[in-house]
């Protein structure tokens, strides 16, 4: 290692990411994301129930994004969809990431969502990088680093022997 | 073979999502204002000034990244797993 104090962007940078407290905080990231979705899912159930009315509208609204008339087409016709599926999988999404089971299938969920709010909420005037941004990177974290195999439930999935058996679970897990 | 779409897919979806969000970003600011891609408007609530590079563009280049990665995703599912595919570097729960 060429690591010189002198200039330390000289030579070579490591950063293992098994090190207790870079795993620490992938799952405390993880965790944290989770409740963020269980909330918005589980406080929608509790006022609305099954039958979130504003979601249809919301996208219904969602004309000139870069999706085209997708969006509007979902909320004009899926509605039957998106009025229990709004609350029902923020909710599971929610509870995969902070169980830390199915972790990326349900963080893939995520990404979904925040994509359809981060184009459809519009909020550009402090610039493109706004918090619904963030919270897709978040997701897409979760998913590259893997985070359910960090002091999560998809730790001792993956050790079961089925997923041994068919190991490109671990692409939905993990 | 693996090694090589591995690294086309990781340098298109940073390069398009860097794209979207720091090279128009910068060209925009450049530009004057607005700073942001919405438009301007004075307190009467007229647009005085509209973004150079419009929001459906930048957030297109984003969310063609985003796709790359998910292609990407769908391509691993489909093809069998590399040799060296063991999980490494991974702490179990405790």
């Amino acid at each position: 290692m060429s690591y010189q104090s002198s200039n330390p962007l000289v030579g070579e940078v490591e950063f293992a990411l098994d090190g207790p407290w870079a795993t620490y905080w992938i799952a405390f990231l993880r965790v944290v994301t989770g409740w963020w979705f269980f909330h918005s899912g589980f406080t929608k159930i509790l006022t609305d129930g099954f039958a979130y009315g504003y979601g249809p509208a919301y996208m219904q609204q969602m004309s000139g994004t870069v999706l085209g008339g997708i969006p509007v087409w979902m909320g004009n016709n899926l509605a039957w969809l998106i009025e229990p599926g709004v609350p029902l999988f923020e909710t599971l999404i929610g509870l995969a990431l902070i169980a830390g089971a199915l972790t990326r299938f349900a963080a893939f969920g995520g990404v979904i969502f925040m994509s359809l709010f981060w184009i459809g909420n519009a909020g550009f005037g402090h610039g493109v990088v706004n918090s619904d941004l963030m919270g897709l990177l978040l997701f897409m974290t979760v998913i590259v680093l893997a985070a359910g195999r960090y002091y999560g439930l998809d730790a001792l999935i993956e050790q079961t022997a089925l997923v041994k058996q068919h190991p490109k679970l671990r692409y939905l897990l993990g | 073979m693996t090694d090589i779409i591995d690294k086309a897919a990781r340098a298109l979806s940073a390069g398009l999502m860097l794209f979207g969000i720091a090279v128009l970003g910068l060209i925009e600011t450049l530009a004057g204002q607005p700073f942001a891609p919405a438009p301007m408007t004075n307190e009467a609530g007229d647009v005085v000034a509209t973004p150079l590079v419009s929001p459906e563009i930048r957030t297109g280049f984003v969310l063609a990244g985003i796709a790359v990665l998910g292609l990407y995703a769908a391509y691993r599912l489909v093809t069998p797993m590399p040799d060296d595919s063991d999980v490494r570097h991974e702490t179990m729960a405790d």
